[in-house]
């Protein structure tokens, strides 16, 4: 597989601050959780080597990137060095002021608002008192002033009941485009709730099916790249190739999880830059003391990374008798990572069959519209 | 006479890729055009300094194989290049 000469796209963890503490958050206590902020210099002249490295996208993470009192400066960085950026944030500190600046930069692709409920309770309980309502406030902020806001929902136990609710609130009330789903995975401070916060085989089961059911009512506005609506439409096709015995599928039966590495870079807060934000564990240089190009093209750790795709899955015990596979991925390298300590491995939480064995069951072929 | 030099919009990122292949991408409009190895070439000359003739010129010397009528291509390629904002012209005296 041929490589790009450098990175496209760089994800930054810009602080690791956060006014809020979600119960199932994955930055906090994960080895993304490094060290202190750096000032804003360093952002600044890292900036103008991605200028350089024709990098053309940054997305701006933590913690909280607004908590950052000096946010507008690192933005205009951005915007000097002629790259288009995306802020992942809770919204709760949104205020006009800050989306006139987005959207008078016209560089921004958007801004990701997380809402998990389509009412206090189901929000609130996780993320803390208060913060629905605030959320809920800065997205209109951004809608009003005409940033394009996208919204991502967080499934853990307390809202998956409240799925209907949520697509109503957020497609039809206030009648955004689209919006993204996930679930709490087993990382950071989600690890340490993991009874409270983790959906069950069962509530797992609810989530698919309610989510295909919603993504079908509503011609698709619902999408996923990870959990249960993703598990949903991959472990059904899965299925789908096991009853029709096809030999394999495209680009599956090895390590092809995750390509991320072969398209971006990611850098934590204290300035180390690392492969992917699932993968911080791995520190592959630091900002301005280290050439990124170099790195890019030359690291070990990531040619390492860029060769797990031809890792059969065959080859794992974990695997081993498996119907499925010839039809895998082996999922997520960070989750795996953090589940069984290694990074080539698949990952048991995505695994159809451990899902399967635990009673789960997959949902209609009919929901897929 | 006026002699008009088409010039690279300095905001314009060009991004090689792969091998000689490139994309040109507007960060205000988020836009990006794909580049074949002539088309870098060309994009790199477009400096200010170098008229569409002398572009010619310096491709018939690094090239093998430049077609007779190339002279025209790279008109017409900066022209497309000049409506979509991605070139200017500098007047030079
Ligand atoms: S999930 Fe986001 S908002 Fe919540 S504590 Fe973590 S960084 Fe802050
Ligand atoms: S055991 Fe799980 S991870 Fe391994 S091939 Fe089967 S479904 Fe995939």
């Amino acid at each position: 597989m041929r490589l790009m000469r450098t990175p496209k796209k760089m994800d930054i963890d810009i602080t690791n601050r956060c006014n809020l503490r979600c119960r199932y958050c994955y930055h906090f206590e994960s080895s993304g959780d490094a060290g202190g902020d750096l000032p804003a210099a360093e952002w600044l002249r890292f900036f103008e080597e991605l200028n350089r490295c024709a990098v053309t996208e940054v997305t701006l993470a933590g913690g909280e990137p607004f908590i950052r009192e000096d946010l507008k400066e690192i933005i205009e960085g951005i915007v000097r060095n002629r790259m288009r950026f995306q802020i992942l944030s809770n919204g709760t500190l949104i205020d006009d002021d800050m989306a006139v600046f987005l959207a008078a930069t016209k560089r921004c692709n958007y801004v990701q608002v997380s809402i998990d409920g389509s009412m206090p309770e189901s929000h609130d309980v996780m993320r803390g008192k208060g913060s629905f309502a605030k959320a809920l406030q800065g997205l209109m902020t951004l809608r009003r002033h005409g940033v394009h806001a996208a919204v991502r929902v967080t499934i853990h136990r307390k809202n998956v009941h409240d799925l209907e609710g949520i697509a109503r609130l957020l497609l039809e009330d206030i009648g955004i485009l689209s919006f993204g789903t996930n679930s709490a995975g087993a990382m950071g401070l989600c690890r340490k709730n993991a009874e409270m916060v983790q959906l069950t085989t069962q509530e797992r089961v609810t989530a698919m099916e309610t989510l295909l059911r919603l993504t079908k009512k509503y011609n698709g506005r619902i999408n996923a790249m990870a959990g249960p609506l993703a598990e949903a439409k991959g472990w059904l096709e899965m299925e789908q190739a096991r009853l029709e015995g096809r030999e394999s599928m495209p680009n599956r039966g090895h390590l092809t999880g995750c390509g991320c590495y072969r398209q971006h870079l990611a850098v934590r807060a204290d300035g180390a830059i690392t492969p992917c934000t699932m993968l911080s564990h791995i520190e592959l240089g630091r900002i301005n003391r280290d050439d990124l190009g170099e790195i890019w093209r030359d690291h070990d750790e990531l040619r390492t990374l860029r060769e797990r795709h031809l890792i059969p899955l065959s080859r794992f015990s974990f695997c081993e008798g498996c119907p499925y596979v010839n039809y895998c991925t082996g999922n997520c390298p960070g989750l795996s990572h953090t589940l069984v300590g290694e990074v080539n491995h698949p990952s048991p939480d995505a695994c159809l069959r451990k899902f399967l064995a635990d009673g789960g069951r997959l949902p209609d072929r009919a929901l897929l519209g | 006479m006026d002699v008009k030099n088409p010039i690279a919009n300095p905001l314009i990122v060009l991004r090689e890729e792969f091998d000689d292949w490139a994309i040109l991408f507007d960060p205000d409009t988020g836009n990006a055009f794909g580049l074949n190895p002539t088309g870098v070439f060309i994009w790199k000359l477009l400096d200010g300094r170098h008229g569409t003739d002398a572009i010619v010129n310096r491709l018939r010397e690094e090239a093998d194989d430049v077609p007779e009528d190339a002279g025209e291509h790279a008109r017409q390629f900066i022209e497309s290049l000049e409506k979509q904002g991605l070139v200017g012209y500098e007047v030079q005296p």
